[in-house]
């Protein structure tokens, strides 16, 4: 089914500073509300490709099944990891991130200062939306194929596969490797246009762009984000425009770790020996024990929509994610499990030699037990109240 | 009397090809206004040698040049007094001057007679130059000492009062042994 | 003297260049006796006119009684300029007080090396070419001329460095009547003291000072079209229309804006957003000789069209320089205000440099030149300055409003020792009052053609 929103109103006395962002092309974030146009035609197909649920060996789940439309395309339900496979009850491994706002991501890379930078998925593995989107048909415990040849199958009997052999050719179902590749192509090129990827149409972007004032506890919490004494949110989740007027992500791409405690909640945890080790844990940095436990840092946009946090999906709660932050080294035995002895497991999730590899040097994480946590309790609540402005579709 | 008609036959077809200014005087114009009472200049093109030279920089003058282009501002058959046309350097552009040397060897005046400078042309200024009236060999005509330097233009203030002060020097040494009457 | 043997020459081979003519001329045609006699009899009267002149010249050099001379074309020599490079060999007869011509491209240059010890972390301590420039002036004609300079900082400049290359000024003037000149292109600011005049022989002290440095942003050039207007009273009254600071730049989570809030917003001309420009003017009075006095006047929107808010940056200065015989008394004033920075620091709250609405700072200086002999000069100085780059900030509510400072005091004493008129050795010692941890102790060499 085709959702198409129309942009029917009209920011008062912004029109003139609008820069019109056409459909098509890399949309890096724009300095004023993208102008929907319509879509491509091989957009089109990957609009329809994200949301049949044909396409998956279980018949019930596509795309937006997990990348809801209605959630900031993130799960609209609050399952630690959603649950795909043949009969839809295997646990997925980490919960599924918001695919919003991707556009300007790059490729997984090293940058000037040696830290890595970019790639999709919370491990950065794959290289482009274009290879992220191709690798949920295939996995056993999501939508499950078994190859490209079965997703190609499926497609072929889709109420759009003559839209399909139109875009991309008569015989392209023969050549199922193809047909695959223009798959994800299509999801990739739907994600780039669409500008319900990159609404930009939050309480805070109207701030920005001076149409509505933030309210006193809103302020307040923007002003414990960005100070580098209290949340110091703004070190990993840059809330300013930058230079080129260009509007925040609230994520520059890069990766940290955290030493969130393990979630028993995930069954592949039931195995005291299994760690998720992110981007260590993939195959080409098998050998950088320093980036063992590190994961994406992901944009906050829409954060207070959803319903679980952390790669893991350790809390259910803003409040609890948050509170976390500045009691992880204050008030260690309120997240991690104690040992017989009284002593706290700290840093759970990861074996004992990657312990080090926890950032306790950038604030708010850089205090010892008995200090005075860097926020207190209404400061939680303010920067929730800020949080609460970076969701999209707001309307005064 | 010919040398005067040649002089003023010169001067006419020598006005300055620019028609600008930045050329504020002729040096016939300056050795005009210096000795207002003269009817005659007569050229005393001087020209020093190794010894002279050398004396001058015993004094601590530095004698950049052998050659001066002198005239003597004649009344009658006396000479009231010489005047010096020399050109040196500001930071860029070469800036030219006359200097007026009274018969008792100090300064009577001196004219800025093209200045280019970006910066420095307050040397034009009658406040500025009239900082040198009646010094002589005595004097140190120095900028920082005597003269006043002028912000902004020290390199044009003060290449000018080094050609001032050697000009100075040079009239005294060249009357001594003889070389101007 | 050689210019005896040099007037010499010219006579021999111009007789020698006629009789080849001559011989030449001979062998070309089958002229009669006649003619080839009538030849010769020119050529001699000739080859005497030319001896005349010689003599005549000669007895000019060595006479200094008026020269009697038999030959109308006798050169009277009219009023010479005394060349810098004395050739007086090859003085033409009628050598008027043409338009001195100097080369027509002048190459300049200055430089300047620093050390610097921090007296309470000498661990700190660094030596640097703070700065290395090429420049050069070339004149098109009597009117109009180009300046340009370009910089070096830090010695090394690549993407692993911190050195820059810049360049500094790029303009054409054009000198439209005596007392007017127009300038366009990248051209220094006229304000204050240093500005304008920043090579390391025109300043006292190692390191320029924090009022020209952080409050008037030193080196400070833009882009746009000036005219400078100067006259016989002493006044030089300049204005103009130039590009200017981008308010958008300003980046809250670094210090720069404390440290120079114009400085850390500056444009450069370097792909500069140019949709606000400024004006600005200038009033500088030279009118007694060893005195100046001036102000000046610069004003611009700076938001450059990015933020729907409007800011105005405005920067005034005023300034004096007093130099009575060894003495050199220098002072400036300067203060800038940033308009509507309440609506502009809103989105940054809580970020430790938020954007000010005023900052200002003032020095007094004094020096004495205690020694001097010919080009050298030993200047020890004092001055005392205070800067506040925080003065106030725009009301955000309570609790998000940042402090304003009382400014940072610093008194610097040393002495510059001039080699010659273009190089000079540095050194001082600089006090911060408030923060006594940055105290320093500075030796410079510079120099600067």
């Amino acid at each position: 089914m085709l959702i198409r929103r129309s942009w029917a109103w009209v920011l008062g006395g912004v029109a003139s500073t609008l820069v019109a962002c056409g459909g098509g092309g890399d949309a890096a974030s724009s300095a004023g509300v993208p102008i929907a146009s319509a879509l491509s035609a091989q957009a089109a197909l990957g609009e329809r490709i994200f949301a049949d649920v044909s396409l998956s060996a279980s018949g019930r789940q596509a795309c937006a099944s997990c990348h809801s439309p209605d959630n900031a395309h993130s799960p609209a339900n609050s399952l630690v990891a959603q649950l795909g496979g043949v009969l839809l009850d295997l646990q997925g491994r980490r919960t599924a991130p918001s695919v919003n706002y991707l556009s300007s991501n790059t490729a997984f890379h090293f940058d000037a200062e040696g830290a890595p930078t970019g790639g999709f998925f919370w491990d950065g593995r794959a290289a482009s939306l274009q290879d992220q989107a191709g690798q949920p048909f295939l996995t056993s415990f999501e939508m499950a194929n078994a190859n490209a040849a079965e997703v190609i199958d499926k497609l072929s009997r889709a109420a759009y596969a003559d839209e399909f052999k139109r875009v991309f050719g008569a015989d392209i179902f023969s050549r199922s490797d193809d047909a695959m590749a223009r798959v994800t192509l299509a999801l990739a090129q739907y994600q780039r246009e669409d500008t319900e990827f990159r609404g930009f149409s939050s309480k805070y972007d109207e701030f920005l762009r001076g149409n509505v004032r933030l309210s006193d506890q809103e302020l307040r919490g923007l002003a414990v984000f960005n100070s580098p004494g209290k949340g110091n949110c703004q070190a990993c989740h840059p809330s300013a425009r930058a230079a080129d007027g260009s509007f925040p992500l609230f994520t520059d791409f890069s990766y940290d770790n955290l030493g969130v405690p393990r979630n028993p909640a995930l069954v592949q945890n039931d195995d005291p020996a299994f760690y998720d080790l992110g981007l260590c844990g993939r195959d080409d940095l098998a050998a950088r024990a320093d980036l063992c436990g590190a994961f994406k840092v992901p944009s906050l946009r829409n954060v207070a929509q959803r319903h679980v946090f952390f790669h893991n999906g350790r809390f259910n709660t803003l409040k609890d994610a948050l509170t976390f932050y500045v009691q992880r080294d204050t008030n260690p035995e309120k997240w991690y499990p104690l040992n017989a002895d009284g002593t706290v497991q700290k840093f759970d999730d990861l074996p004992a030699q990657f312990h080090a590899n926890v950032n306790t040097t950038e604030a708010p994480y850089n205090r010892r037990p008995g200090d005075a946590p860097a926020l207190n309790d209404a400061e939680v609540d303010d920067l929730i109240a800020f949080l609460k402005t970076l969701n999209d579709g707001y309307r005064p | 009397m010919r040398v005067l008609l040649a002089a003023s036959a010169l001067a006419a077809a020598a006005a300055p090809t620019s028609a600008f200014a930045v050329d504020y005087l002729s040096a016939e114009q300056a050795a005009r206004l210096m000795f207002p009472e003269a009817d005659a200049f007569e050229a005393r093109p001087l020209t020093l040698d190794a010894a002279q030279l050398q004396q001058l920089d015993a004094q601590g003058v530095r004698g950049r040049s052998a050659n001066w282009a002198v005239h003597a501002a004649r009344r009658g058959g006396a000479t009231l007094g010489f005047v010096v046309t020399d050109e040196v350097i500001g930071k860029f552009e070469l800036i030219s001057y006359a200097v007026g040397i009274a018969l008792d060897g100090t300064v009577k005046q001196i004219e800025i007679l093209s200045y280019r400078e970006s910066h420095g042309f307050e040397v034009r200024l009658p406040a500025w130059r009239k900082q040198f009236v009646g010094k002589g060999s005595a004097a140190a005509l120095r900028v920082g000492d005597d003269i006043a330097n002028i912000s902004g233009a020290t390199l044009s203030c003060t290449h000018v009062t080094d050609g001032v002060r050697r000009i100075v020097a040079v009239v005294a040494l060249a009357r001594r042994a003889g070389l101007l009457t | 003297m050689t210019s005896h043997r040099l007037r010499a020459l010219p006579a021999k081979t111009i007789l020698a260049a006629s009789l080849a003519l001559a011989a030449s001329a001979a062998f070309a045609q089958t002229p009669t006796e006649a003619e080839l006699a009538r030849r010769l009899d020119q050529l001699a009267a000739e080859l005497a006119a030319v001896k005349a002149q010689l003599a005549q010249m000669q007895q000019e050099r060595a006479a200094p009684a008026p020269a009697a001379a038999p030959a109308p074309t006798a050169p009277a020599s009219g009023f010479g300029v005394t060349a810098p490079a004395a050739s007086a060999g090859t003085a033409t007869p009628a050598m008027a007080a043409a338009a001195p011509s100097g080369p027509a491209t002048v190459l300049s240059s200055y430089g300047e090396i620093t050390y610097t010890r921090p007296t309470k972390s000498s661990v700190n301590t660094q030596a640097d070419v703070a700065r290395f420039v090429l420049g050069y002036q070339h004149r098109f004609d009597a009117k109009t001329k180009v300046v340009a300079e370009l910089e070096v900082e830090h010695a090394v400049s690549s993407a692993d460095d911190a050195g820059e290359v810049e360049v500094e000024q790029a303009y054409v003037e054009y000198q439209i009547t005596p007392t007017l000149a127009v300038q366009g292109g990248l051209f220094l600011l006229p304000m204050g003291l240093l500005n304008g005049n920043h090579e390391p022989t025109a300043y006292y002290g190692v390191q320029r000072n924090f009022v020209e440095t952080a409050i008037i942003p030193s080196t400070w050039r833009e882009g746009g079209f000036q005219l400078v207007g100067t006259y016989d009273n002493g006044l030089t009254v300049q204005g103009g229309i130039t590009t200017t600071f981008d308010l958008s730049k300003w980046d809250a989570a670094s210090t720069e804006g404390k440290d120079s809030p114009l400085g850390s917003i500056h444009q450069e001309l370097s792909l500069a957003k140019a949709h606000d420009l400024a004006a600005f003017g200038a009033l500088n009075w030279r009118g007694v000789p060893g005195l100046l006095l001036g102000g000046s006047l610069f004003s611009s929107q700076a938001t450059q069209g990015q933020t729907a808010e409007k800011a105005r940056i405005t920067l005034w200065e005023a300034h004096a320089r007093w130099t009575p015989g060894r003495w050199d008394f220098q002072s400036v004033y300067s203060r800038g205000t940033i308009s509507n920075t309440a609506v502009l620091n809103t989105p940054l709250v809580g970020n430790p440099t938020l954007i000010p609405s005023s900052f200002d700072g003032y020095y007094v200086l004094g020096a004495y030149k205690v020694w001097s002999h010919e080009d050298y000069s030993l200047t020890p100085f004092a001055r005392w300055e205070h800067v506040n780059t925080t003065r106030s900030y725009a009301d955000l509510g309570p609790g998000l409003t940042p402090e304003a400072s009382g400014g940072q005091r610093i008194v610097t004493v040393g002495a510059n020792l001039n080699i010659t008129q273009g190089v000079v050795l540095k050194a001082d010692y600089q006090q911060f009052r408030d923060s006594p941890d940055q105290n320093r102790v500075n030796l410079g060499l510079g120099w600067n053609f």
